[in-house]
């Protein structure tokens, strides 16, 4: 089990979260080339190491927020909302 | 605003452990109007309590700061069109009555903590949801919008849930009190563990 830091509601089991993946910046789609949007779509650095991640607290507040964390020890630091 | 006959997805009285260690009772007849409103509107500052907390306003009702920017108002039964009359509706605000649309139990008494734990992943402890408390969880695998609203001194909670799943957490937080003592209903079939 994590527990994750909701800026609303405070700790909560993920069980009550949705995590909504990697935060990563959306290409412009009417400049970028295919495989530009392909890269944005579908592939992901996934590091062993310290990731920032956008979480939707489905349980509690409904809102989305950003955390970092580590994929490796699920360790977690820094969160806002979103 | 018309008044709308509902039918209570449970059809049993308060259920009470012969200690009085804790009550179970339907309370889906409750009024339960959802306010949505942006933090400056007038609407806001009215309802005048913040998310996590709730207050009872003059008239009785139990005001609760349910979601940033969302409201829920808790009163006695047939009185969605008074409740709503009292919201301020300039600016970006909706007002909507779900009282038909939200199953609601009241669970009280000195174990009802207890009981309650055995089936949510939330700490219900005084520290961290003391009475007026508000806040939102899954209980017996149902997303449930909670209030703590202590009642003569006595612990107790009033949790709400989507219509479609009322029967199935009242059974579920029934069969959570059978260990202090309540008895279940003849003919009440219980979730398979």
């Amino acid at each position: 089990m994590i527990i994750v830091p909701c800026p609303n509601c405070g700790p909560r089991n993920s069980g009550d979260l949705r995590p909504a993946g990697e935060v990563i910046s959306r290409p412009d789609p009417a400049t970028c080339s295919l495989s530009e949007w392909r890269e944005y779509l579908y592939m992901r650095p996934n590091p062993a190491g310290w990731v920032t991640e956008t979480w939707y607290c489905r349980g509690g507040c409904r809102r989305y927020f950003t955390i970092e964390r580590n994929t490796a020890t699920n360790e977690i630091r820094g969160q806002e909302a979103s | 605003m018309s008044e709308t006959t509902m039918h209570s997805p449970v059809d049993v009285g308060p259920l009470t452990s012969p200690d009085g260690g804790v009550t179970l009772a339907d309370a889906y007849a409750t009024t339960k109007i959802q306010v949505r409103a942006g933090a400056a509107t007038a609407a806001a500052a009215a309802l005048g309590v913040s998310y996590g907390r709730s207050r009872r306003n003059a008239d009785g009702d139990l005001v609760c700061g349910t979601r940033p920017d969302e409201w829920t108002i808790y009163g006695d039964p047939g009185r969605s069109g008074a409740i709503s009359a009292t919201v301020p509706t300039e600016g970006f605000v909706t007002v909507i009555d779900i009282t038909h649309g939200r199953a609601m139990l009241r669970i009280s008494g000195a174990n009802a903590t207890s009981a309650l734990s055995k089936i949510c992943n939330l700490d219900l402890s005084d520290e961290l949801t003391p009475n007026g408390a508000v806040f939102s969880g899954s209980l017996g695998a149902v997303g449930c919008d909670w209030v703590r609203d202590d009642q003569g001194g006595q612990t107790s909670f009033l949790i709400s849930c989507e219509r479609s799943f009322g029967k199935f957490l009242f059974i579920a937080v029934a069969d959570a009190c059978t260990e202090f003592g309540l008895s279940i209903p003849a003919g009440w079939e219980l979730h398979p563990h």
